[in-house]
């Protein structure tokens, strides 16, 4: 068991390092100048050298990303070119506005998934089933963006219930867990959900109909045990998958969710994300990747050590 | 019962947010920027003309501001932190400015000639302590005329010019004061200054989210007593994505937004809000390239496309935002003068001078233009840019377009019309702030700023324009320089130097209850008269 | 939009499945018996027939845009579904727009399911180095959520049609390969496989003949459940100004720019997007039908 833990863990570092060379030659294969976007457009070319020593950007590339991964080591992930400030300090405050959205996307989107997914999978071939099963191909099949984009004008400039745009009354930095501010937080986490809700609907639906099909619920059921005690069974042997599809969703969530922050203006990673692209801020663009991914390395990571604590059958192996 | 206690609740609540709603929009105007993050708060402020407009002319004075009063006229320079200012008529090169007595920065220290100095220094002089490399590449480009300085006394400032230039008082607008003493207090970090600024100007930062939103608050003991503002504080927020910025401004979250699309604009008058534009000191035109067997080095074809665009119908596909060009500045413009070509729209004209020029039906002109699908000023450039295409083709010249992102475009048009960058384009299709006369007329065509050494795109060069670019410079009398401006602007326009197609007219969008905002025709804006009510 | 992945983690991989003669035409059979299938394959071949032959169902220019007919309302006469916002005629553009946004859901599958099978059975079938060196760099590609690393490699590329077909494949490579891998290594340890082997047939003839024949359909199924997610990332680059350039007629890039009429006229700005629900929900629908006349279980 401990040496499953630490094999897990072991492995993680290749990954680890092969992520932040991605990262970093993702940025500089890159066409264009990175400086354009923050120069004044009639800066001299003797100004735009300047700036480029200053960001680093006139040593070779191996040398470039030894020090910038050396950095990143130490939680210095450079220096903004757009905004002038610690990519760090941005990223960071980025995350979190995108783990709150994550969470509330996720506490709409997992438990209706579960219990869709259950139901169908209960009453397989059913008018439930049917019902269910075309909400949740709608939820895979649906653009989220073009979603977000419905959600807005029919909830927010249409109705006038819910804002359009932002992370509360006063910005990111005043949230708090009141009415006022979660009022912000419905729109973008409902078109976020949406997907999730599809995938793990449909996964829980095939594990549950799986299970109760196999020979032994159908004994049980023979045997004319109570309901209660099939569906326990069959609650123990889907939770592992479960968790997986929930533990891996999430990290998507964190990571796909760069056109719903968009859509909405909400300052997460994924509205830091695209200001970076069009910007070109490559130190911006390179920490925000690098802090995503790693995200979900680790959230995987995690995923697979508690798997056994939870499935004794790969404890066994 | 039950019913009776709801009923209650809900109207105790429903009176709860109403209050909450009117406390809000107790003199508070929250304003949505196009720029997608909070501009540098320092003083010198980035992201262009929207950044000196909101945090700039807001927390911040020059030596010598812009008069943003007046929406009637084009806006002047009046004096700011300097009360006055004069070149030395023995030697041109030397000026001496007057401060104004009694100034105080937001943190309660006084303002000073060695405060102007030590901005200078921040600006310019790299081994000052001070020395901040953001703020530099923002305001070194603007003062290219500045040799040297010093105090002369404490309320006296002496500035030396590379050679002549009667233009040091346009270029020493875009100069911003921040406070010595408080950077000082935050520890000499330009980061830490960056969250708790301080300026003369009468607005205080006094909270700020980076990428999200900053406020500001009045301050009480601004020394020009009539610009102490209104309002009891304002927000910006950057929003970046126009239909963001239209929903919000919609769904009520902002009071005000800066540059709706124009097809949301019936929409947001149906509902009651005001569209606000005024002529503004920009222009969207074709930067022609006059480089060896460009077609445009023929004055008549560039008469000829000059009367082959119909700008009202641009105007309408527009929804009116945008004002037709009748020559490179707005005719509004104090250096307008009375140009004798007038760019109307006359397809018939433009077919015989074509003619003369040796084109016609069998042969016709076949010129290659460079655009981009977005950038800042663009307006609305692919749909501008087809419909110019039409209107040229009717009259006989084919163009075809190479459409480049907006960065690189910034980089073709620092390269030049000659650099292989710019992929054998005969034209660019930029967008000019022109509110100065450099910004306006000489950094186009002055010999000496040829790209890649300046920003003469089309290498064009003319002993005369240079001659009058000179004047310019040597006219230390207003009235005297004025008149020379307007003489250099009729042969830009006389000579057809661009295809003059339209200016911004800034359309802003705002709720009926923001009162007192006067548009100046100009890039800043004053926010002081304004009320919410 | 975040489904990949998710298939393969939540169901691991399909399993192989030893084939009998009379096997295809027993899932044809299968396939028209099932409604669903019947209903919206039709529908997704009216969509994709009708890209196909655009140019002759006598649509007007999707390109030529009138300045004075701009979004027109949709049932105007001469524009049944309206025009956008330079006055072209949507109903064109969307038929037209349909070409390139089906190309960038097909194109980017069918390269990576080219690449990612021979990876996957080169890694599966010879193991050892091989198979470390290749699985290990799609465990690093796999480490990325699939927009984050198709909006990364497009944001690095620039935009462009060919760049988007590009990052798009690069992001399926790696499921794609997992997949391969997986059924591949379960293939070589049947018992005919290696019955094949000692018999002395040559490495290649046994991938050939035994491993492809059992793997490659199950990948195939996989892959078809990938069409739908490439079409939306495709779009989804497209609506972020990383894919396809204007004035193309794509659905993303259509959504993207009709978004500032969505106040004006919702219906009209609506339509792509509507477009790439439809479609993404008939290849869904399709790739669930076949999944199941297959026999595949999740």
């Amino acid at each position: 068991m401990l040496i499953y833990f630490l094999q897990r863990l072991v492995s993680v570092i290749p990954v680890a390092l092969g992520v932040s060379l991605i990262c970093f030659m993702l940025v500089h294969i890159a066409p264009g100048d990175p400086l354009t976007a923050v120069m004044p457009v009639d800066a001299t070319a003797e100004q735009q050298a300047e700036m480029r020593a200053a960001y680093g950007f006139d040593k070779p590339l191996p040398v470039q990303f030894v020090l910038w991964l050396g950095n990143a080591l130490t939680g210095d992930l450079g220096t903004s070119i757009a905004s002038g400030r610690p990519v760090a300090d941005e990223v960071m405050r980025a995350v979190g506005n995108s783990l709150i959205l994550a969470f509330f996307a996720s506490a709409i989107g997992f438990p209706l998934g579960i219990l869709f997914g259950f139901l169908a999978g209960t009453y397989k071939n059913g008018v439930v089933d049917k019902v269910i099963t075309g909400i949740a191909i709608a939820g895979v099949s649906v653009p989220n963006y073009w979603l977000g984009m419905v959600l807005v004008v029919i909830f927010s400039v249409s109705l006038g219930w819910l804002p359009s745009m932002g992370a509360g009354p006063g910005g990111s930095t005043e949230w708090a867990w009141d009415w006022e501010h979660l009022r912000f937080i419905i729109l973008p986490a409902i078109t976020l959900a949406a997907v999730p809700m599809g995938i793990v609907t449909r996964t829980v639906r095939a594990l549950v109909a799986d299970i109760r099909s196999n020979d032994f619920v159908t004994a049980l059921y023979a045997k004319g045990l109570m309901s209660r005690h099939v569906v326990a069974h069959v609650i123990r042997n889907a939770a592992p998958t479960a968790l997986s599809v929930v533990g891996i969703q999430l990290g998507y969530l964190l990571g796909g969710s760069i056109l719903i922050e968009t859509v909405f203006n909400w300052p997460g990673t994924g509205f830091l994300l695209s200001n970076a692209i069009f910007q070109r801020d490559l130190p911006l663009l390179q920490g925000t990747i690098l802090v995503l991914a790693l995200f979900f390395v680790v959230t995987n990571l995690l995923v697979d050590l508690a798997q056994p604590l939870i499935d004794p059958r790969i404890r066994r192996t | 019962m039950l019913m009776k206690t709801l009923r209650t609740a809900a109207i105790a609540a429903m009176a709860s947010a109403l209050m909450a709603t009117s406390a809000l929009a107790q003199g508070t105007l929250r304003i949505g920027m196009t720029a997608s993050d909070i501009p540098l708060t320092t003083g010198q402020t980035d992201q262009g003309g929207e950044g000196m407009r909101f945090m700039g002319y807001t927390v911040y004075d020059a030596l010598i501001n812009w008069d943003l009063s007046s929406a009637d006229k084009p806006s002047t320079l009046k004096p700011g932190l300097a009360t006055e200012w004069s070149a030395d008529p023995a030697d041109l090169t030397k000026w001496t400015f007057k401060l104004r007595d009694g100034v105080k920065f937001h943190d309660g220290s006084a303002f000073t000639a060695d405060a102007v100095v030590w901005n200078l220094d921040k600006l310019l002089k790299e081994d000052s302590p001070q020395y901040d490399s953001r703020q530099a590449a923002q305001g070194k480009s603007r003062i290219p005329a500045v040799a040297s300085y010093k105090v002369v006394d404490p309320l006296t400032v002496e500035i030396i010019t590379k050679q002549p230039d009667a233009t040091l008082p346009y270029q020493l607008a875009w100069i911003l004061m921040s406070s010595p003493a408080n950077w000082e207090a935050q520890g000499k970090d330009w980061n830490a200054v960056a969250s708790k600024p301080s300026g003369t100007g009468p607005w205080k930062l006094t909270a700020f989210t980076p990428r999200e939103r900053a406020e500001m608050e009045p301050f009480a003991d601004y020394w020009d007593k009539d610009r102490v503002p209104k309002l009891d504080k304002l927000v910006l927020l950057p929003l970046p994505e126009p239909n963001a910025r239209s929903a919000a401004l919609l769904s009520g979250q902002v009071d005000w937004i800066e540059a709706p699309a124009p097809d949301i604009v019936p929409q947001l008058t149906g509902n009651g809000f005001t569209i606000v534009s005024n002529t503004l000191p920009h222009n969207w035109t074709w930067h022609l390239s006059r480089v060896e067997g460009s077609p445009w080095n023929d004055i008549r074809v560039r008469k000829a496309a000059n009367l082959a665009v119909d700008r009202e119908g641009m105007k309408q596909l527009l929804g009116g935002l945008m004002e037709p060009a009748k020559g490179f500045l707005p005719a509004s413009s104090q250096w307008f003068g009375s140009p004798e070509f007038v760019p109307t729209y006359d397809p018939e004209a433009a077919k015989a001078l074509l003619a003369e020029a040796g084109y016609g039906p069998d042969k016709r002109l076949a010129v290659k233009a460079l655009i981009s699908p977005s950038g800042s000023g663009q307006m609305l450039p692919l749909p501008m840019n087809e419909f110019i295409q039409q209107n040229l083709a009717a009259v006989g010249i084919d163009v075809t377009f190479e459409v480049v992102e907006w960065n690189t475009m910034i980089n073709i048009w620092r390269a030049g019309a000659k650099s292989e960058n710019a992929l054998g384009t005969q034209s660019i299709n930029f967008s000019y702030f022109i509110q100065d006369p450099f910004t306006g007329l000489i950094r186009h065509l002055s010999c000496d700023l040829i790209a890649p050494n300046g920003t003469n795109w089309g290498h064009y060069c003319d002993p005369e324009m240079d001659a009058l670019f000179k004047e310019i410079r040597g006219t230390f009398d207003p009235e005297a320089q004025d008149v020379v401006l307007q003489k250099t602007h009729e042969k830009y326009v006389n000579d057809a130097l661009f295809l003059m197609v339209a200016h911004d007219v800034a359309p802003r969008a705002m709720s009926p209850k923001v009162k007192g905002f006067v548009q100046a025709q100009n890039w800043f804006q004053d926010f002081s008269p304004i009320t919410v009510e | 939009m975040a489904s990949i992945g998710t298939s393969i983690a939540a169901s691991g991989p399909p399993k192989a499945v030893v084939r009998s003669k009379g096997y295809w035409s027993g899932v044809g059979a299968r396939l028209r018996r099932d409604p669903v299938a019947l209903v919206f394959g039709t529908f997704l071949f009216a969509i994709i027939g009708a890209a196909i032959f655009a140019p002759y169902l006598g649509l007007q220019d999707p390109y030529a845009g009138s300045m004075v007919s701009r979004l027109k309302p949709v049932g105007t006469p001469g524009h049944l579904l309206g025009t956008d916002e330079l006055g072209r005629d949507m109903l064109a553009r969307l038929i037209y727009g349909g070409r390139l946004t089906l190309l960038l859901g097909l194109l980017p599958v069918l390269f990576a399911f080219m690449i990612g099978t021979v990876l996957g059975v080169l890694a599966g079938f010879v193991g050892g180095l091989v198979n470390a060196v290749i699985m290990r760099t799609v465990d690093v590609f796999f480490a990325f959520p699939s927009v984050l690393l198709a909006i990364a490699i497009s944001a690095a590329l620039g935009a462009g049609i060919i760049n988007s077909i590009v990052s798009l494949t690069l992001v399926f490579i790696p499921p794609i390969t997992r997949v391969a891998e997986s059924v591949t290594a379960s293939v070589r340890n049947l018992e005919y496989v290696d019955a094949a082997r000692i018999s002395g047939a040559s490495a290649f003839t046994v991938v050939r003949v035994h491993v492809l024949g059992n793997v490659v359909s199950p990948i195939f199924v996989y892959a078809t459940s990938l069409t739908s997610v490439s079409m939306i990332l495709a779009a989804g680059l497209s609506f972020l100004g990383l894919g396809v350039k204007p004035p193309e007629a794509e659905w993303g890039l259509m959504l993207n720019t009709l978004r500032s009429a969505i106040y004006i006229n919702p219906l009209i700005a609506a339509l792509p997007g509507v477009m790439i629900f439809i479609t993404s929900l008939c290849l869904n629908l399709l790739s669930d039908s076949l999944r199941t006349a297959m026999n595949i279980k999740d």
